[in-house]
């Protein structure tokens, strides 16, 4: 009895799946759950999860709004067949995938927002879901139903797909979790998740090495001497903080980003390839390019002055581009694979805070 | 003053003004100046505090990183934590609940040998391990 899933990421802000935070959607050009976070995107991160919970496939949905979007898989899934396709209408390429799943023999599909982060148990929803004998089971936390199902392919698609996933009376059955769960649907649920995870409240672990008690930094950082990181934090990939900055409370600095000189970076996130000028307090708020979400505001502010805030990925007709890993995807092109990275010397070099 | 391992606990007096501030520092200055000094300040005591007083604490810790080690609060008494706070200091610290916690902390490194890449859902168990297990 095969399994498979789907991983979807809808259009905007509201919908099915929303590709987007919302009140945040002009925030970073890629869907959120495309943004790295601690070292690795949510959606890798759910593909990742899918492969070790033995399914034979991964269909990764992108609706073809998001014009850009790169999905990055991790060595050592050569087991599972990862396919990417960005697609005018979600619910007919459920349909269409729970179709292909079927001739090929998978019986069941998990289906799940590419937001979602849970700690569920894969195998023990499936059980459930089995034992249940309906066409769809949807996971529960408390009252909150959740962006993640478990279908029984021809059933599904006999019953209807849209009603079984949105409709007001679904008829499937319910499974409750108990375990860590959340979902990217507001910018501070960002921000939760990024605490939640240096803190220890959840098993998500941030790529690289804990350097010291609950300081992350990952291949290739570059950490001035006289720069303090106040643990728990996150330094990401290639990413550059200057001298006299002060990372603290739960911040993360994503990959190739650059922190200048005498600026504090406190309870705050900054997404990859974000350049934050001199002297400058970033307090409670996430930064993506040139563009800054306060969260106490919830509001984004452009900053036009490249010495304040900017982004430092190249660009192309506005969007963000990084060969290494926003090659540009087109429909069905397929994946690109993380090369496996050969130990890289850190380039700490004497720096204080190296363990 | 009381010596953990490797981490040193010392109690920061009631009154933490020039005086009190210099006389500290006097104590702590020699335990600065090895290889990678671990302090904690034990702040249960701290009912005063000044401008003289913080910067004593910030010199400490500019010592401490000067020589790759750290300096860490602990157990701040209402009156210390509000006053830090009230001159944005307490976030160039890290503060816990109690000086046994702050040396803990010191300590809590999960695995610094292996690289920390994998994820919680990365455990081999999978459909064919229950299934060779029944």
């Amino acid at each position: 009895m095969g399994l498979g899933a789907i991983v979807v990421i809808g259009a905007e802000s509201e919908g099915f799946c929303p590709a987007a935070l919302q009140g945040a959607g002009s925030l970073v050009p890629q869907p959120v759950a495309c943004t790295d976070i601690l070292g690795r995107s949510m959606v890798e991160r759910a593909i990742e999860r899918f492969a070790r919970a033995d399914v034979e496939a991964v269909t990764v949905l992108v609706a073809a709004e998001n014009r850009m979007f790169g999905i990055p898989v991790a060595p050592g899934l050569d087991h599972v067949d990862v396919t990417v396709r960005r697609v005018p209408d979600i619910f007919s390429a459920i349909n269409q995938t729970l179709n292909e799943y079927s001739d090929r023999g998978i019986v069941h599909a998990f289906v799940a927002s590419a937001n979602l982060y849970a700690e569920t148990d894969l195998l023990d929803l499936f059980y459930f879901h089995r034992e249940a004998r309906q066409a769809a089971t949807q996971c529960l936390n408390g009252e909150s139903p959740l962006d993640l199902w478990v279908v029984h392919c021809e059933k599904a698609l006999q019953t209807g797909l849209d009603r079984l996933l949105t409709g007001p009376e679904r008829s499937g059955a319910s499974y409750m979790t108990r375990d860590y769960v959340i979902s990217l649907n507001r910018p501070a649920d960002l921000r939760r998740l990024v605490f939640d995870a240096l803190s220890g409240r959840c098993a998500l672990r941030p790529s690289g090495r804990e350097i010291k008690p609950g300081v992350w930094v990952d291949e290739k950082a570059d950490i001035h001497r006289g720069a303090r990181i106040v643990a728990p934090a996150y330094i990401g990939r290639g990413s550059k903080v200057q001298q006299d900055t002060l990372i603290t409370r739960c911040s993360n600095i994503e990959r190739d980003c650059c922190i200048d000189c005498g600026t504090v970076i406190e309870d705050s996130s900054i997404l990859p390839n974000t350049t934050v000028g001199i002297w400058l307090d970033v307090c409670h708020a996430v930064a993506s390019g040139n563009k800054l979400l306060s969260l106490g505001h919830e509001v984004v502010v452009e900053i036009s002055d490249p010495s304040v805030l900017r982004s430092t990925a190249e660009t192309k007709n506005g969007w963000e581009l990084k060969p290494a890993l926003y090659a540009e995807q087109k429909i069905d092109a397929g994946i690109q694979q993380k090369q496996p990275s050969a130990p890289e010397a850190w380039q700490l070099g004497a720096n204080l805070i190296q363990g | 003053m009381q010596t953990r391992g490797p981490v040193i606990v010392m109690e920061l007096p009631e009154n933490l003004n020039h005086a009190e501030g210099k006389a500290f520092l006097a104590e702590v200055q020699p335990l600065l100046q090895g290889h990678r000094p671990r302090v904690v300040l034990d702040g249960s005591q701290v009912q005063h505090m000044d401008s003289a007083g913080i910067e004593m604490l910030l010199q400490c810790m500019e010592e401490a990183m000067k020589r790759d080690g750290d300096l860490k609060l602990g157990a701040l008494s209402p009156a210390a934590a509000a006053i830090l706070e009230l001159m944005r200091v307490d976030r160039l610290f890290e503060v816990y609940e109690s000086a046994d916690e702050a040396v803990h902390s010191f300590h809590a490194v999960a695995s610094i040998d292996e690289p920390q890449t994998l994820p919680w859902y990365s455990v081999p168990c999978g459909l064919a391990d229950l299934k060779s297990a029944s």
